[in-house]
Formats: structure tokens, C-alpha cells, sequence
């Protein structure tokens, strides 16, 4: 008993940042229908400017925030200069488009930073953990089920409350109509992109803070991750995000822990397996929302 | 006095189909304007080039004096022109109140927003009464209400409808070209489109029909519903129907 | 001048400078390096052709190698990709090249053996420490690093003489590398000891608290851990492992050399493992490292750059024997080279099958630095055989 309570212990906290990461993927698919796979380059930039912060000498509660500044209108800039141009387009172009970005800005960090990894400093408090009496839990996995909590909550104040918020949600029911509402679609657009790169930061850093090095190919698996829970959870719904995140953390942990060894190598297979019989019985995902934003 | 609209050899293109072929048409403070014409004569694509959402391929239209052609959608309904869009278009996911909230997404006076919501509701009740519920769940009837209301929230002076009777029942018709006839009323100048001719030029002062992605015909609407010759040619099957 | 006086001048520029590589052929050593530059495997070869330019460039400074054989590099980058690096094999095979370099990676190596045994040049892996790559390299393809089986015999003398009996592996079947564990517990059972469970994990997985958890739960504990795994599973396993409170000593393979490592902290705190080399003071290592500050300013990251050197001192020392730059004589002499003086360590190829015969060091982290434990090549009585399969798990 007390080892199936720490393996859900586990399962929640990975749970918690693939919800993180499939928030920030479904903010944006769930208005323009664009699977932005450079969210995970986004990721590794966050890391990087944590790295150089470090060299100029920031303190963690300097750098962090100026790592999600960076990232955030990074996000945008990416949106201005190579989104924009294919909105629009069938979702084939924009999905190449994506990996087309997502490819380059990692020969970027290649060819102007470095192939090898690069130590990311961060504070103890990050790194330590918890005992909770039966199992110890990472304070960075805390965190993220933390966070991922209070950006669900404030994203969805954000989106009920506020006009930009709710015209968020409009342009992912009809984008033109939301345009006669007087709202301009770009400033919606460059909101969601914003909102991305706050949580491609966010869980930049609690990623980073488990392994304790970017790379220019860090943002590969978790971006993988997040694609497969927000489809899991129904692509373009915010909560199904969360769900669809929670529930891969939860087959991925439970996998590892109850698979017979025999069947320990097969883990990945399996994982993959299981997602695909949800979506073969729900093809929708759990929440089963095609690009409706925030219910 | 100019027109409150005008728009001058209108083209709107979608690759080599020509949608909307040299359209002139105006309309004037204060009037109801419907504009006829069977299904794919160009209507809907006029009212998309009005109000911006397309771009006219040529040609020029002026609100207010001024050239609003080539402006973005958004420019173009602050400067108190909107669409409600044929299908009423509600957001289904947003609720009632949520649409409305919208509406009025482009002023910037609450306090006139707030009085515009009041008579809003008092036009419509069942929004009221519907508020915190997903506009996605409501009758086609009363989502009509619904985006013509959301329409009103900008505080528009010129009105576009495109097919405001579509997919409803009878009565429903009856009651919202009730509505734009009260509307005028106070003061709402109202462009129209409609497959519904009698019941267009029932409420309408002139009415343009289209064929083809050209006007064919206008005049002052009691005019065209005499002509029923004319009418039954240029209106085909809907007018024939109706009358029977 | 004329344009025509100016082409007539390009095209004597040109067939001079066609001459002139003609003229120098005969007896320069054309190196092909079909290594990645970008990509996944690029953080492991990219530091070893650092130490091996330091070297290459020592060599022409003194005329080339035995003062007679300049050395030109021709690179390639294969992408860290699979039938890349069969493309740029095939174009380096090409261009007629007296010998190869070859990628860290020893799947891409063993994808492109066949056009490198076709074309019988011989060929090094930079830092590979595949024990099978020889064997699909049908004596044209060698390692440089001490091999997984080698290191996995020198881990269980290790534990063995720590006392540990009860030994727990994390291995990934992803590749070759991560399944070091297994030549481990090959040679922990020849000694005596027993191997009490293992888990399994995914190369780049995010998170090992399911496997930690599990370890957590074993009665009784296993008296040590054993993994190959590295960067960036090794330092989000060792440190879920130490937050949860497992004290278990580890000990892990060569990967786990890098700054990441040790800038772990308490996690990493008595942790174990082995190496191709240390640099005792006053060793052919600290000679070396102190010539890789002087050329890039900084002290080395690892010890890949040192694996590099290595391997322009087997390179000079098989062209020097052989006296030529003819693939086959290069390839003979570099298959009986004996006690080869590199950075890290006297290596000799002579009865290896391709694989080097070299001292393993046996390091261990204290205080975020490495101490030696010992340094010496294991019993060859518990070396296990090279293990085909291992590879063909990819």
C-alpha cells in the first residue's frame, strides 16, 4: 500500500509537468490549430538564458524571470516572423513550419553556443527534496504540481474574467467573427503565443532543475510529451491538456513500477500502446474539445 | 446628403472565381436596404467586402465619408459598422453573457456599455434569463437573438445581416424582422441580405437584387414586390414559393 | 588587365594548384573523420577531435609525422544520423583517403562498417567504447576508449573487493553503451557475486522516481547500484536516488565524466567510476592538459579531448611503423602496435582483435573532485567476450 501511494505520489508530480507542458502546446493549437513543435526549443532557450545569467552573475530570482521575458517574446517574435506568414494555411504547412523552426533554432544553439552540454546553476531549494514519511518527493515536483495548478486556475480567471481572455476563447471558437467583435486577431494571437512561452519557461526551469544541464537538444522529449497528452487529452482543450498530462504521467509511472521485468524493455512500447487504446475508444482525447479553448 | 455607405464597383475575387462583379450600391441614415438574390449571386461575399473580412479585388467603399476599403475588419466595426454573419455565428463555447461582453469589446464607456446591455436585455429577455449558459446550447431562434444582440453591443450605427430567417421556424422570422423594424425605429440603419424575398421587402425601404456577382435590379422596395414579373424572373423559386 | 588575361591566370592558378596536390600525395596522410558536428552524438566527438587537432597540429609544426608525412583532416558531419553517415563515409572512401576517423556512436559505426571493410582503410572510432565494433569491423575498424566489457570487469573488481555482494542494475536497452551493466554482471558472477535486480529506462527519460521508489522498496538493499547511464538520465537519476534518502554506493561507467556531473554536489558525493584515464601530477595526462589550456584557454571539460590526443599518438605511431601512408601497411601496423605512449595512458593494439589494451582507471568523486582509486587493466580471466547481441538490441 504505502508503495502504490508513492508510485501515485510519482505519477502525480510527473502528471503535473506534462500538464505544464501540454497547457503551453494547447494555448496555441487550440486557436490556430498549430502544433507548435519549436515549443520545445523554446524550452532549451530558457535554459540557456539561465546559463548566461549565471555567468553575468544574476541571482536565481533575477534570471528566472528575465529567462521568461526572454522566452515570451522570443514566442512572439517566432509568431510575428514565422507563424504569421502561414496562418491560415492547412494544418500540414503550419505543422512543417513548426518543426522547420523547431529544427533550426536547435542548429542555432549548435553551431552559436556549443553541442555539449552546459551545467545550469540552480538554487538548492530547487534540487532538495521532501520526506514524506513512506517516500521522499523532488521540491522541484512539488513545484510543478504547484504551478500547474495555479496557471490552470489563473488561465482560466484570465480567460472568464478578461476581455483579452475571452477573445482568446472567441477566436478559438470562430476567428473571424471574433474580428467583428472590433477585437484585433493579432493582438489575440501574439496574447497566446505570450501565455506559451510563459509555461514553456516555467517548465523549463523545473525541468532543468532534474537534470541539471541544457543541451540543444533538450526540448525534444518534452515536447514529444506534451504532443502526446494534449492528444491524449483532446487536442485544443486547456483542461484536457491537464488531464491528458496528468494521465501519461500516470501510465508512464505505474508502467514502471508494476511491469514484470520481463516486460521492463517493452516499457515505451507499452506507454504507447495504452495511448493509443484511450484514443481508439475516445478518438477525441479524454475531454474530446477540437480547438475549443478553455470550457 | 451622401450616403452612410456606398460602395463603388465592387470586385471581391477568390482565385479565378469572380464573386462580386462591379457592384454599386448605398444606403442611406436611417433606412432598410435588403439585398436579394438566389443563392451564390454574391451577397454574402459583398457584405464580407463591407465590412472588411475579404478584401475587395477592386472598387471602393466609404463609410461615413470615409474610405474604409483595405482597413482591417476590427478598424472598420469601431467606426460603428458590424455583420452578423449568416449561421448567427454565436461563440458556442462562451455563455450568453460571455458573447455579449464581446460584443462591446471595442468601446471603451462601461457606463454606456452597461445601458446598452440594459436595453439589450429588455429587447431581448430570454438572454436574460439564459445568461450563464453556453450560447452553444441555445435554440437557433434564440441564437439569432443572440448574435444580432451581440451585434448591438458595439453600438453600431450601421447594421449588415446576412440571412437572419436561416434553418428558423416561421414565427421566429416573424419576430426578429419585427425586431429590425423596431430597431429602425430607433434609429439603426440596417443593409440586409436575404433568400426571403417578401419578407425582406416587407420591412424594406429599397432593396438592390443581385445576380451573377452584379446588381440586376433596384428600386424602392414596394416597387420591386409590384413588379412581380421581374421579381418571380430575378428571385426565382423563393418568391414563387412564398406566395404559395 | 584583361578579362581573358585574368581567366588564362585562374586556370594556371588552378591546374598549379591541381599539381601541386598530386606532387604532395605520395606521401601526405589524407585522414577522413566521418564524425558528427551536429546532432545528439556531437557533444562526445566534438571534444575528441579538439585533442586530436592539438596533436595533428604538433605533428606538421615538426614537419609531419616521422618528420615526413604531413596530416590533412578531411570532416564530414554525418548529422548524428544513421545513413548520413554511410553517405559521407562512402564520399570520404571516395576521395580516396588513407585512413578514417569514425563517430562515437557505434550503431553509425557498425551501419557504415561495410562500406569501410569494402574499401579495407583503416579505420578508429573516436571515443567508442564498443567491444563489438571490431567484430563487425573484420580488423579494418578499432576503439580507442577502454571497452564496455573491460570497464564492466573493472567496475566488478571494484565492487567485489569493496565487499559488495549484491549488485542492482539500471540499464537502458536503448544502446549499446547503456547495457555496460551486463558485461558487469557477467564478471561480478565469475567472482562470486550476485546480481539482485535491475530496472530498465528510456535514453532522455525525465524522471526515476518509479524506479527509485522500486529500489527504495527492495529488502534487503542491494550493497551497490551499478548503471552506465549518462548525461542527462545519470544526474536525474543519482539525484532522485540520493532525495529519496538511498545511500546504496554507485558505481558507473566512463559517460559520466562531464562538468554536469560534477557540479551535482552532495548527489554525486563517494560515487564511482571507471575511465580511460586520470591525470596524476606530473603524468603524460597533466603534460597534456596543460598544452589543451595553453591552445583553448580553458582547462579540458572531460577527459574525451585526452581519448583524442590518444588517438593521433596510435595514428603517428602506425604511419611511423608502417614508414607509409598505404591504407593496408597502416592497417597491419596499427593491428601490432605495442605500449604506445598517449595522454591518458600506454596503448597497445597487438592480440586485441582491434580493441585497445589499456589501464582502467578506477575514480572516485569526493568533494566534486575525482580521486584515484586504482589503475590497472582487469583480469582478463573475467574480461566477458564481446556480446553481438547487445548491439543488435538497437
Amino acid at each position: 500500500m504505502a508503495y502504490f501511494l508513492a508510485q501515485s505520489g510519482n505519477a502525480l508530480s510527473l502528471g503535473g509537468i506534462y500538464a505544464l507542458l501540454a497547457l503551453g502546446l494547447a494555448v496555441v493549437y487550440s486557436i490556430l490549430g498549430l502544433i507548435n513543435f519549436a515549443h520545445g526549443a523554446l524550452m532549451t532557450l530558457a535554459g540557456y538564458v539561465l546559463v548566461f545569467a549565471a555567468v553575468l552573475g544574476l541571482p536565481f530570482y533575477l534570471s528566472a524571470p528575465l529567462a521568461i521575458l526572454v522566452v515570451m517574446a522570443s514566442a512572439v517574435l517566432l509568431e510575428r516572423i514565422a507563424f504569421r506568414p502561414v496562418r491560415g494555411a492547412s494544418g500540414a504547412t503550419m505543422l512543417l513550419t513548426s518543426f522547420a523552426v523547431a529544427v533550426l533554432l536547435q542548429l542555432a544553439f549548435q553551431l552559436f553556443i556549443s553541442t555539449r552540454p552546459q551545467v545550469v546553476p540552480l538554487p538548492d531549494f530547487l534540487t532538495a527534496t521532501v520526506d514524506l514519511g513512506s517516500f521522499a518527493i523532488g521540491v522541484n515536483r512539488v513545484i510543478s504540481v504547484v504551478v500547474a495548478v495555479v496557471v490552470l486556475i489563473a488561465l482560466n480567471l484570465f480567460l472568464k474574467r478578461t476581455v483579452l481572455g475571452l477573445a482568446m476563447r472567441a477566436a478559438a471558437d470562430d476567428f473571424n467573427v471574433t474580428r467583428l467583435m472590433g477585437i484585433r486577431a493579432n493582438r489575440v494571437i501574439a496574447t497566446a503565443f505570450a501565455l506559451s512561452g510563459l509555461l514553456a519557461a516555467v517548465a523549463a526551469v523545473l525541468w532543468i532543475a532534474q537534470r541539471s544541464s541544457v543541451d540543444p537538444m533538450m526540448g525534444l522529449v518534452p515536447v514529444l510529451k506534451a504532443f502526446i497528452a494534449t492528444t491524449l487529452g483532446g487536442l485544443g482543450s486547456l483542461l484536457g491538456a491537464v488531464l491528458g498530462g496528468l494521465l501519461l504521467g500516470a501510465i508512464e509511472i505505474y508502467l514502471a513500477a508494476y511491469l514484470p521485468d520481463a516486460a521492463l524493455p517493452f516499457h515505451g512500447a507499452i506507454t504507447l500502446g495504452v495511448v493509443i487504446l484511450v484514443l481508439v475508444v475516445r478518438p477525441q482525447g479524454l475531454v474530446g474539445a477540437s480547438r475549443e479553448l478553455g470550457k | 446628403m451622401a450616403p452612410m455607405l456606398s460602395a463603388t464597383d465592387l470586385h471581391v475575387r477568390y482565385g479565378a472565381i469572380r464573386a462580386v462583379r462591379g457592384v454599386d450600391l448605398a444606403v442611406s441614415e436611417g433606412e432598410i436596404v435588403a439585398l436579394l438574390g438566389a443563392n451564390g449571386a454574391g451577397k454574402t461575399s459583398t457584405l464580407m467586402a463591407l465590412v472588411g473580412l475579404v478584401r475587395p479585388a477592386q472598387g471602393e467603399v466609404r463609410f461615413g465619408g470615409e474610405v474604409i476599403s483595405g482597413r482591417d475588419t476590427e478598424d472598420i466595426v469601431t467606426r460603428g459598422m458590424t455583420l452578423v454573419p449568416e449561421g448567427r455565428h454565436v461563440f458556442p463555447s462562451l455563455t450568453v453573457a460571455e458573447n455579449l461582453r464581446l460584443g462591446a469589446a471595442s468601446r471603451r464607456d462601461r457606463e454606456a456599455v452597461v445601458r446598452t446591455r440594459a436595453e439589450i436585455l429588455e429587447l431581448f429577455p430570454i438572454l436574460a434569463e439564459r445568461s450563464g449558459q453556453a450560447a452553444g446550447t441555445l435554440s437557433g431562434g434564440q441564437q439569432q437573438q443572440l448574435a444580432i444582440g451581440r451585434a448591438l453591443m458595439s453600438a453600431p450605427r450601421l447594421l449588415l445581416l446576412d440571412e437572419p430567417s436561416l434553418g428558423l421556424a416561421p414565427q421566429v422570422v416573424d419576430d426578429i424582422f419585427d425586431l429590425l423594424v423596431r430597431l429602425k425605429q430607433r434609429g439603426l440603419t440596417i443593409l440586409i441580405v436575404e433568400q426571403d424575398a417578401v419578407a425582406a421587402l416587407d420591412i424594406a425601404d429599397r432593396a438592390y437584387v443581385m445576380v451573377n456577382g452584379a446588381i440586376a435590379m433596384q428600386g424602392p422596395a414596394a416597387e420591386l414586390r409590384a413588379s412581380e414579373q421581374v421579381a418571380h424572373a430575378y428571385l426565382g423559386a423563393t418568391m414563387a414559393e412564398t406566395h404559395a | 588587365m584583361t578579362r581573358l588575361a585574368f581567366s588564362a591566370m585562374l586556370a594556371a592558378g588552378v591546374s598549379l594548384a591541381a599539381l601541386g596536390q598530386t606532387a604532395f600525395a605520395d606521401d601526405t596522410l589524407l585522414i577522413g573523420a566521418a564524425i558528427s558536428k551536429t546532432g545528439w552524438d556531437a557533444p562526445y566527438d566534438s571534444p575528441v577531435m579538439d585533442g586530436l587537432m592539438l596533436a595533428i597540429d604538433e605533428m606538421n609544426a615538426n614537419g609531419g609525422i616521422a618528420g615526413k608525412f604531413p596530416v590533412e583532416i578531411e570532416t564530414r558531419d554525418n548529422r548524428s544520423d544513421n545513413a548520413q553517415n554511410a553517405i559521407v563515409t562512402q564520399e570520404l572512401v571516395d576521395e580516396g583517403v588513407n585512413m578514417m576517423i569514425v563517430t562515437c556512436d557505434s550503431s553509425m559505426v557498425h551501419a557504415g562498417a561495410q562500406i569501410i571493410v569494402g574499401a579495407q582503410i583503416p579505420a578508429i572510432s573516436t571515443c567508442s567504447s564498443s567491444p563489438t565494433l571490431p567484430l563487425s569491423g573484420d580488423g579494418y575498424i578499432f576503439a580507442n576508449a577502454v571497452t564496455d566489457n573491460v570497464q564492466g570487469a573493472a567496475q566488478a573488481e571494484y565492487a567485489f573487493g569493496q565487499g559488495y555482494r549484491k549488485a542492482y542494475l539500471l540499464r537502458s536497452p536503448d544502446i549499446e553503451y547503456s547495457q555496460m551493466p551486463l558485461y558487469f554482471a557477467d564478471a561480478f558472477k565469475k567472482l562470486g557475486g550476485e546480481v539482485v535486480g535491475e530496472s530498465l529506462y528510456s535514453l532522455g527519460q525525465p524522471d526515476f522516481s518509479a524506479e527509485v521508489t522500486k529500489i527504495k522498496e527492495l529488502q534487503p538493499q542491494p550493497d551497490v547500484i551499478v548503471t552506465s547511464a549518462f548525461e542527462p538520465d545519470f544526474p536525474a537519476f543519482i539525484r532522485q536516488l540520493r532525495g529519496a534518502g538511498v545511500t546504496v554506493p554507485l558505481v558507473a561507467g566512463d559517460g559520466i565524466d562531464s562538468p554536469t556531473t560534477f557540479a551535482l554536489g552532495d548527489a554525486v558525493e563517494g560515487v564511482v567510476f571507471t575511465s580511460s584515464g586520470f591525470a596524476e601530477p606530473g603524468s603524460p595526462m597533466a603534460a597534456y592538459q596543460e598544452k589543451y589550456e595553453a591552445k583553448y584557454g580553458k582547462p579540458p571539460e572531460s577527459i574525451m579531448d585526452a581519448l583524442g590526443y590518444d588517438l593521433a599518438k596510435i595514428i603517428e605511431a602506425a604511419v611511423t611503423q608502417a614508414d607509409s601512408v598505404e591504407p593496408a601497411k597502416i592497417r597491419d601496423a596499427l593491428a601490432n602496435l605495442e605500449n604506445v605512449q598517449g595522454a591518458t595512458a600506454e596503448i597497445s593494439y597487438k592480440g586485441g582483435n582491434g580493441t585497445p589494451t589499456r589501464p582502467v582507471a578506477v575514480i572516485r568523486i569526493e568533494d566534486g573532485k575525482r580521486v584515484l582509486v586504482s589503475r590497472k587493466a582487469p583480469d582478463p580471466a573475467i574480461v566477458p567476450a564481446p556480446n553481438l547481441d547487445l548491439n543488435a538490441a538497437q
